[in-house]
């Protein structure tokens, strides 16, 4: 699975990395970067539920 | 209204006397989720619009604010009489503002408001909060509204913007007139229009000599901030940025009032929960996303087609309008374990009361922490409360206010 963030919608809310800390690290840009660009699919529910929290609907899962 | 008497003729989810006498129409609403999700509604007064009711629908819809425009009708509003023109030439701000403009202008104050900018006005915002309770300890009965839940967002805003203290009675008047302009109570002119007017003129003077003020001696407050924006390299027109502020005094305003209020009345309700807060203060956090999500003070605001397209089985033509229930979304049987439970400990907590997307509340965070920082307080200093006598509720469709709510309590002194 591949994760994409939009970086012109993400606003730092910091929901990703509260849902998948694994995955969402939201630093001193206030912009969440990836830890990791092709999750395994064992934390796929994890960044579904990030997904879904984003509220500027930043977030997007490739395959 | 019980489930049996309603149908989809009759029911009405947008007539402002009826939010004033019942509160929210939680049991139409499920009535839409269940047998008509996106459902056509012809009302005197207002143009038609679709009501939709679920909670996927709404965050599709907010999603694609270039198929879905909000410039073109920010909200339903239902005047009182069908000769009344819709009152909303006026402002011109972020929240009636489509792509690509909508960014430029929310990119000015977005830096400020993100949880790592909110969290050092926390120091402030404690300041403020603690005074509010400071000035009711020891008396046992006050109106939780006026006394305490309007006054901390208020002065938080008043504060950020760099407003001058002795000038904070004036601006709570006329954002009660530019909100709760359809509730008699707080009508000063003949009808609601004029009301409503009157407050916007009286804002926009206000805020016109403060610019001037804020541009000779510019300071670390939104107000210069905004003062200063480049928009394309030019400066942001006067009236664009006069509505700047009126929307961010009236946006975080009643808002997070009605959540407080709401929230403590959850509280009294849930007597089980109030105990369980005071047990476990990690709690806090969900417990503040669970009373937005339980009072969800902003009711609607639309979208409307660019384009004809479909939401579940329903043809949308363009034109148009889509009305986004907030409340309905966040009691989705399809979302929430038990929708109608009140539960602080719930997690997780998807929540649509900020709205999602393009629009999503530019003061969420802001908002989050005021309410973080008031039920701490209140957790801590609130022997118990009781509810004693009927709440009032504010004539609106749009926000859900409760505009007095006695109560009789005890509130200790501060620990130190
Ligand atoms: C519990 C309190 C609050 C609630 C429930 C709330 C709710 C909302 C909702 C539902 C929207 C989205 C509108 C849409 O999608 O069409 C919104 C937008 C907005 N809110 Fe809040 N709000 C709250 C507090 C605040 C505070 C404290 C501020 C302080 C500045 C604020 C400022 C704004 C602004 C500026 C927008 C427009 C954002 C945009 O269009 O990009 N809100 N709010
Ligand atoms: S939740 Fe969304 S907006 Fe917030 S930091 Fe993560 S990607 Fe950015």
């Amino acid at each position: 699975m591949k994760v994409v963030v939009d970086l012109k919608l993400c606003e730092g809310n910091q929901r990703c990395m509260e849902a998948a800390p694994e995955v969402f690290d939201v630093r001193d840009d206030d912009k969440a970067h990836l830890l990791m660009q092709n999750p395994p699919e064992s934390l796929r529910e994890k960044v579904k539920l990030a997904v879904r929290m984003c509220p500027r609907q930043a977030i997007t899962i490739e395959g | 209204m019980s489930q049996q008497q309603i149908s989809l003729e009759n029911l009405n989810v947008i007539g402002p006397d009826y939010y004033a006498k019942n509160g929210y129409p939680h049991a139409e609403w499920t009535y839409l989720r269940e047998h008509d999700p996106v459902h056509w509604c012809e009302y005197p007064n207002t143009d038609p619009f679709w009501a939709i009711t679920k909670h996927a629908d709404i965050v599709q819809i907010a999603k694609q604010p270039k198929l879905f425009s909000i410039a073109k009708r920010l909200l339903i509003f239902v005047p009182d009489t069908p000769s009344e023109p819709d009152p909303v030439p006026p402002f011109r701000h972020l929240l009636n503002m489509d792509p690509p403009e909508h960014g430029d202008y929310r990119g000015i104050v977005s830096a400020r408001f993100t949880p790592r900018a909110v969290r050092s006005l926390e120091p402030q915002i404690e300041a403020i909060t603690r005074k509010v309770f400071d000035g009711v300890t020891g008396k046992s009965r006050l109106d939780f509204v006026t006394d305490i839940s309007s006054k901390v967002p208020l002065a938080v805003i008043a504060e950020l913007l760099g407003v001058p203290q002795k000038d904070w009675d004036q601006l709570f008047r006329w954002t009660n007139e530019t909100i709760g302009g359809s509730d008699p109570e707080f009508q000063d002119g003949t009808n609601s229009d004029e009301t409503f007017d009157r407050a916007r003129i009286g804002l926009f003077n206000y805020f016109n000599n403060l610019v001037e003020e804020k541009t000779k001696n510019p300071g670390n407050d939104l107000t210069s901030v905004v003062a200063a924006a480049r928009i394309n390299g030019a400066p942001m027109p006067q009236f664009e940025m006069l509505s700047y502020f009126l929307l961010l005094v009236v946006a975080g305003n009643e808002t997070t009032r009605n959540a407080t209020t709401g929230g403590l009345r959850a509280l009294i309700e849930n007597p089980e929960q109030w105990e369980r807060l005071k047990k476990d203060r990690s709690l806090l956090k969900p417990a503040i996303e669970e009373i937005v999500r339980w009072t969800t003070p902003v009711i609607q605001f639309a979208r409307t087609a660019n384009e004809d397209t479909e939401i579940r089985d329903k043809k949308i033509a363009a034109g148009e309008t889509v009305c986004l229930f907030y409340p309905s979304a966040n009691r989705d049987e399809e979302v929430f374990e038990n929708p109608f439970t009140f539960d602080v400990g719930r997690n997780p907590n998807p929540h649509v009361a900020f709205g999602i997307g393009e629009h999503f509340c530019l003061g969420a965070n802001l908002a989050r922490l005021e309410l973080e920082v008031i039920f701490r307080e209140l957790i801590e200093r609130m022997e118990y409360a009781e509810l004693a006598g009927p709440v009032e509720r504010l004539r609106s469709s749009f926000v859900g206010g409760i505009k007095h709510m006695p109560i009789t309590t005890k509130i200790n002194p501060a620990r130190n």
